[in-house]
């Protein structure tokens, strides 16, 4: 009964404040077709007439479609005639195999009628509002309701975006509430801006009016670890990890370009560059080295290793990933769908999916496991060495000469890889990886084009001497092209051999001769074979200098970075739609395109992913701009303003704040520049986020998930701040930045990959203490406690962590010895104190930022005590509990476990 | 309609599906699962209620991620054990008898099975490999069993067959996801966080969805294969390990002696419990029942995995080894978790690639030996589960991540010193037994080297579609919002399997 009474007065309540939101906005006689209309269609008839299926001819998701004839000859809507119209008529249809929705219940009657009218009144497709651009919407105006003052001391409006959420709350008969404490706001504010609390001169300043809030706010965006924070976002986004994935899951340098995030991030790169870098900088002419680490973005696409794969299947694989990865990040757009069939409900086409593959498939990036191509990074002294073969080049020969060895040095790239050979005789492609001819073996390179090289170049290893190779052209007895002798080679090494120049396209017959091995011994493994145009001044003096310096560079082991790099005109793919998404099957030739519904494309923009970077960040994209706003207010908030951060589409969650969504959107865009640091700064600085995330039943009740923002945020910290909060506040935290990924203490036998013999080898000294950004991320078996507290393993994109509560993070901050060695430290702060009482306020204010209250003391107290007597007792589990350290004692030890209980309260786990 | 009319009927509806879907906690304390630690009380006003004497309407869920629901239809089991031999085994030297294969031994392969065919390993024209076992009737269904598997032909009545499963995946790792997520790719949940996202767990100081792997290796795909995807990660499985801690940070530091540890999570509760009178934040009333589910899971789980206080007979029965991390111990704690009221348990095997690169992937001598390694554990385990009345309501689930060729793999197109067969997945064998299903039933039949399915293929996603109807599911209703769209474990396809099904 109870319950009952409860339920009436809550459909009360809200059909009240529905009513009252009818009759203060007063909705217009205009049926608007992306409000009314498409949620009808979406809802009950898509799944047979969208993009799927087509019932009797009829599909409801592009215009064209839905006024086209159908199956019966005739079109089912007529504009302007409802009563003329099957698609109103079927509704109210009586034989049950006429009316629609077909065997499924009768829409109701304000749906119908709504429908009759659409169609009364001319039928007006429209778009839905995400493909629409963001519009210019009026700020709206401070009421004096609710004695809201907007002078700057203790009223709630402290900028604009203060003004669209109190309209929604007046609307709602909700007021805000009063701002959060000084130290709370501190607190929450360096969290979110740097994922670790204030320090104490900071935090002082603070608090005694020093600073005011706004200084407070631009010194923690000036910081380091505004970009540290920020990274962790992006890097979800980027799919940023230490290893390849899938089955043998091998390890990978990908550091760099996390580096370069952070880099980027604190420098506060406009977006738009940013995004044009990351996407495309390998096409900006003459791309700096950090344009080109930018690029691994979408080298952090997983590179499928096991046996018995094939190199082109995960190619694709990957470029199908990168597609998807770009709509989603940049989109909101899931956009995989399209890859099988028209997107059901948004208006994406199935060929539109192959359109924009086409932007991706012409990358040189093969799937091969050593990770091709890769960036190389020199010391400074064989830089000078790549400086000077470039100078002599472009000095003795030209520029573009130059160019193509300077890029060889920097990226060894245009190679043919050995797993195009094909027709082996004798030989096979040895472990899904090299070419290997036994004696008398052979096989074809198809398609070679040598720009008319003179040498080409080899890498290979071989454990024999003496086997003679010759390649000819195109078969067993056509013109020798090359014949040489392969040694024992130390490794792999590259090697340059004479090659007859030809300036056509030809297919390589390639031959091993070797008579003193046993006919199951292959004669070597080779990985690619290159050609790079012919240096004619070969007579100019300094040339052997020059010849040698370039082989020697080549064959220096150098650190790499996976990198994207576009494929020559030559090698150039064609891109088919797959039928219904299997890459075996292709059919239609496409061309690189972008989707109809949105921005158009601006013919000054190359066809190529610079093109499509450009079109992304164009101020016509109605989705760019709305999907980082929504983004990083849900870093900020805890919710999207678009709660599906996912998807922006007919399908998304409606905003909670359209008019606030598009306002930044477009500030976002024309008055900051594409500035994050501004944007964030705009968030954090309004009142709305000043609030007290203080909770009541009624505010609950009326709105749980907060939407209405009538309290500030309160969310659990994630697992990085989790982390990097425990070593800050114990004193432990290293500032160290960049570099290799570190490998903190985890448990034994965490890393159990088949066929990898990765180790976790646990970091030393400082390194152990690193932020949590910096952590070796593998992708099959990421750090544990990471996981717990709901970081992913980042195989595909993540734009939006699901937080949990669950009882294996209360084991991870109760028992992990990384956060016992914190609360240990803390613990050696807090018996500076010259008292239980004092030592325990001291922990609490250190990790809390706040004064503890009496009753909280006299818990923990308690705890103390038990803890002191216990240890007391039995003074041998004093070592035990603490080996880690010679300066023990009972006080020390119970009160580690006072500070390990303070490291597991809600209040330090959470941003209140 | 404008947005806000929209956000406001949304949420109305939202109330409503809370409010007959689940059900509003009636009065705290028996909405708190197990509640009952010691010293730590909490009245009813203060607990939910504020100041204004409102009361904050909560789902059990809204605390509990894990209480136990009701599935929406009958269902047949109450919990899953499921068996996955990583690696892939060979149905020809297990299940599925080819004595025309036999005589079509070290004969070359016809051309027609190769055309549009692509194997893993397996180059140019590969040679036909007879079985390497011997097979023999057994029951009263008369059901084949090699002689590689002597305790299971004895139990062969209790298991129905499925001698046609079909998977398009042909790599270890996108053919293990595919098995257990119904997707080759990375990002969906496996059936397992399906499972207890769907009905919860019955025990609440125990995960709902425990994983055990054996064999030294993970599976080949990770994580994933147990991971929930989309779902929250609360339903994720968690790994059990019989070395080391055998949940991560179960046991306490050393030195810390329990009465210890319950007076800390006394004192952490004590405090949350203040934080939640001045912020009113359910997620508090959550965080407070974690922590006592984590203390309670300290004793649980060490004693669900500890297998010495079984009686000598059982540990018999199954051929344990304490102390070691091995099938065996697996299925033995296979059966105390479901007893304990576990809802999913899966098992992982690693170690059944026979290529025949070697001894230990030879069909005829490693793979011999793999099989001697499951055939007492996964019969004891049918036998245990029905002695103690558990096997009516568990299902037992046996395969791999598909089968493999009847042609010996001649890697890069040589002849190899040991028999192997390579990866196949037109038609290999899986097993299930349990509530529901029909027992002595064989479902589906290859042609006469097994190859290709005659009658009778099913998919992963009716296998898939079969789990779930058992356990009170439609698999077409059973779905997650997720990127604008309803996602569920079969996608858009699955059909029931009803000629296994009692």
């Amino acid at each position: 009964m109870k319950n009952k009474a409860y339920l009436f007065l809550l459909i009360m309540g809200a059909l009240v404040l529905v009513s009252a939101v009818w009759m203060m906005l007063k909705p217009s006689d205009t049926v608007d077709f992306s409000a009314d209309i498409k949620p009808i269609l979406n809802k009950n008839c898509i799944t047979c007439h969208g993009g799927v299926k087509k019932s009797g001819g009829f599909s409801l998701l592009f215009e064209e479609e839905a006024f086209a004839n159908t199956e019966s000859g005739e079109p089912a809507i007529i504009p302007g005639n409802a009563a003329k119209s099957p698609f109103i008529q079927r509704l109210t249809e009586s034989d049950p195999e006429l009316r629609m929705p077909y065997k499924k219940s009768k829409l109701s009657e304000e749906e119908i009628e709504l429908l009759t009218k659409w169609v009364d009144q001319g039928a007006k497709w429209g778009k839905h509002w995400a493909y629409t651009l963001p519009e210019n919407v009026d700020i709206p105006e401070a009421t004096q309701s609710a004695g809201i003052s907007s002078d700057d001391s203790g009223g709630f409006i402290k900028n604009d975006i203060d003004h669209f959420i109190l309209r929604t709350l007046e609307n709602n008969d909700l007021e805000p509430s009063p701002p959060a404490d000084l130290n709370v706001l501190a607190r929450r504010v360096s969290m979110d801006l740097t994922g670790i609390p204030p320090d104490d001169s900071l935090f002082n300043d603070f608090i005694t009016g020093k600073i005011t809030y706004e200084n407070m706010v631009d010194e923690l965006l000036s910081r380091d670890a505004y970009g540290e924070k920020w990274a962790s976002w992006w890097l979800d986004h980027a799919r940023y990890a230490d290893t390849k994935g899938y089955e043998k899951d091998l390890g990978r340098t990908m550091w760099q370009y996390r580096d370069w995030v952070i880099k980027s991030l604190n420098q506060d790169m406009p977006y738009d560059q940013f995004t044009i870098e990351q996407l495309a900088g390998d096409l900006l002419p003459d791309p700096s080295v950090d344009q080109l680490i930018a690029t691994a973005f979408h080298r952090n696409t997983m590179n499928n290793d096991e046996g018995g794969t094939e190199d082109e299947e995960f190619r694709v694989a990957s470029v199908i990933d990168r597609v998807n990865t770009t709509f989603e990040v940049w989109q909101s757009t899931t956009i995989g769908c399209v890859q099988c069939h028209s997107h059901t409900y948004d208006p994406f086409k199935n060929k539109e999916y192959y359109n924009l593959m086409a932007f991706f498939n012409n990358t040189r990036d093969e799937d091969t496991s050593e990770d091709e191509p890769n960036l190389r990074f020199y010391s400074e002294e064989q830089q000078g060495e790549v400086d000077k073969i470039y100078q002599w080049i472009s000095k003795n020969e030209n520029k573009e000469v130059a160019k193509a060895y300077n890029n060889f040095l920097q990226y060894s790239e245009p190679i043919y890889h050995a797993h195009l050979a094909k027709n082996y005789t004798n030989g096979n492609l040895a472990d899904t990886k090299w070419l290997a001819l036994r004696d008398n073996g052979s096989c074809y390179l198809p398609d070679v084009y040598t720009q008319g090289a003179d040498y080409m170049y080899l890498k290979y290893s071989s454990g024999i001497d003496g086997t003679k190779v010759t390649i000819r052209k195109d078969n067993a007895d056509g013109e020798i092209l090359a014949q040489f002798i392969t040694n024992k080679t130390k490794g792999r090494e590259i090697q340059k051999i004479p090659f007859q120049k030809t300036n056509e396209k030809l297919n390589l017959y390639i031959e091993a001769n070797n008579d003193k091995i046993s006919p199951k011994s292959p004669t070597s493994y080779i990985s690619w074979f290159a050609f790079l145009p012919e240096i004619k001044a070969k007579k100019n003096s300094g040339y052997a200098q020059i010849d040698d310096s370039f082989m020697k560079l080549l064959n220096t082991n150098t650190p790499t970075l996976p990198i994207i790099i576009e494929n020559p005109e030559y090698l150039k793919r064609t891109t088919q739609v797959f039928e219904r998404g299997n890459w075996l099957m292709k059919t239609d030739t496409v061309e690189p395109a972008t989707p109809q519904s949105l921005n158009a494309w601006n013919d000054a923009w190359p066809k190529n992913r610079l093109g499509l970077s450009k079109w992304l960040v164009s101020k016509e994209n109605p989705l760019t701009a709305r999907t980082l706003v929504n983004r990083v207010w849900q870093q900020i908030y805890g919710r999207g303003i678009v709660a599906s951060l996912e998807d922006m589409g007919s399908q998304s969650d409606p905003p909670t704040h359209p008019e606030l969504l598009d306002w930044l959107a477009l500030r976002f865009m024309n008055e900051h520049n594409w500035s994050i640091k501004a944007l964030i700064k705009d968030m954090v600085m309004s009142g709305t986020y000043r609030q007290s995330s203080k909770n009541n039943a009624k505010l609950y009740n009326l709105d749980p998930e907060n939407r209405l923002y009538a309290r500030g945020p309160r969310i659990r910290l994630s697992a990085e701040q989790i982390r990097d909060q425990a070593l800050a506040v114990s004193g432990l935290l290293s500032t160290k930045m960049y570099g290799p990924s570190v490998m903190p203490p985890q448990p034994d036998g965490i890393w159990q990959t088949v066929y990898n013999g990765g180790n976790w080898v646990e970091s030393q000294g400082e390194d152990k203490y690193r932020k949590a950004v910096y952590t070796y991320l593998k992708r099959t078996s990421p750090y544990p406690s990471f996981l717990t507290f709901d970081a992913g393993s980042r195989e595909v994109s993540t734009v939006r962590r699901t937080v949990t509560n669950t009882p294996l993070q209360a084991l991870v901050t109760l028992n992990d010895p990384v956060y016992l060695e914190t609360a240990y430290h803390l613990a050696k702060i807090m018996r500076q104190g010259k008292n239980v009482d004092s030592s325990i306020r001291t922990g609490y204010k250190k990790a809390v930022l706040a004064d503890i209250s009496e009753e909280k003391l006299s818990a923990l107290k308690e705890l103390y005590n038990s803890s002191l007597s216990d240890f007391q007792e039995k003074p041998k589990n004093i070592k035990e509990f603490i080996p880690f350290e010679t300066d023990t004692d009972a006080n020390l030890a119970a009160l580690t476990v006072v500070a390990n209980a303070i490291m597991n309260l809600d209040e330090f786990l959470t941003k209140s | 309609m404008n947005s806000l009319d929209r956000l406001i009927k949304e949420k109305l509806q939202r109330e409503i599906q809370a409010k007959t879907r689940r059900h509003f906690i009636k009065d705290c304390v028996a909405g708190m699962g197990g509640l009952a630690l010691g010293s730590f009380f909490m009245s009813c006003n203060s607990f939910l209620g504020n100041k204004d004497n409102a009361k904050i309407a909560l789902t059990e869920r809204d605390i509990n991620p894990l209480a136990s629901m009701a599935p929406p239809f009958p269902a047949k089991v109450k919990s899953v054990i499921y068996l996955h031999m990583a690696g892939a085994p060979s149905q020809l030297e297990m299940f599925d008898y080819k004595p025309t294969l036999h005589k079509l031994n070290n004969q070359a392969c016809p051309q027609s099975l190769l055309e549009g065919k692509k194997f893993a390993f397996i180059r140019g024209v590969p040679k036909l490999l007879g079985p390497q076992a011997e097979f023999k009737q057994h029951g009263e269904s008369g059901n084949w069993v090699s002689n590689f598997l002597p305790h299971f032909s004895k139990v062969v009545d209790e298991v129905a067959f499925l001698k046609a499963v079909n998977t398009d995946q042909f790599n270890h790792g996108p053919a293990q996801l595919f098995m257990h997520t119904g997707s080759p790719r990375l990002g969906r949940p496996s059936i397992g966080s399906w499972v207890t996202y769907g009905l919860g767990s019955e025990n609440q100081n125990l995960p709902g969805f425990v994983v055990l792997t054996s064999g030294g290796k993970t599976p080949d795909a990770g994580k994933s294969v147990w991971g929930s995807g989309f779902l929250p990660s609360v339903y994720q499985g968690v790994q059990c390990r019989s070395k080391g801690d055998p949940v991560l940070y179960i046991d306490d530091p050393k030195g810390i002696t329990r009465n210890l540890k319950k007076s800390t999570i006394d004192a952490i509760n004590n405090i949350n419990k203040k934080e939640f009178d001045e912020y009113s934040d359910p997620e508090i009333l959550a965080r407070i029942n974690q922590y006592e589910m984590a203390y309670r899971m300290q004793t649980a789980v060490p004693e669900v995995m500890n297998i010495n206080n079984e009686p000598e007979h059982i540990k018999e029965m199954y051929g344990v080894q304490p102390g070691k991390e091995s099938f065996a111990n697996n299925c033995l704690l296979a059966r105390k978790l479901v007893e304990d009221g576990v809802r999913f348990v899966q098992l992982f095997d690693w170690g059944w690639d026979s290529h025949g690169t070697g001894h230990d992937t030879a069909v005829d001598l490693g793979l011999r030996n793999k099989c001697t390694e499951i055939d007492r554990p996964m019969s004891a385990l049918l036998l245990d589960l029905k002695q103690r009345g558990l096997l009516d309501e568990t299902l037992v689930v046996w395969g791999g991540e598909f089968g493999r060729t009847p042609m010996q793999e001649n890697r890069e197109g040589q002849e190899m010193a040991y028999k192997g067969r390579d990866h196949h997945g037109d038609a290999f064998t899986m097993w299930m037994a349990g509530g529901g299903i029909k027992k002595g039933a064989s479902w589906g039949l290859t042609d006469e080297i097994g190859f290709s399915a005659l009658e009778g293929q099913v998919s992963v996603h009716d296998v898939h579609a079969t789990m779930m109807h058992l356990l009170g599911f439609d698999h077409e209703q059973f779905t997650f919002d997720f990127q604008g769209r309803p996602f569920r474990l079969t996608d858009v396809e699955g059909h029931v399997i009803h000629e296994i099904l009692a």
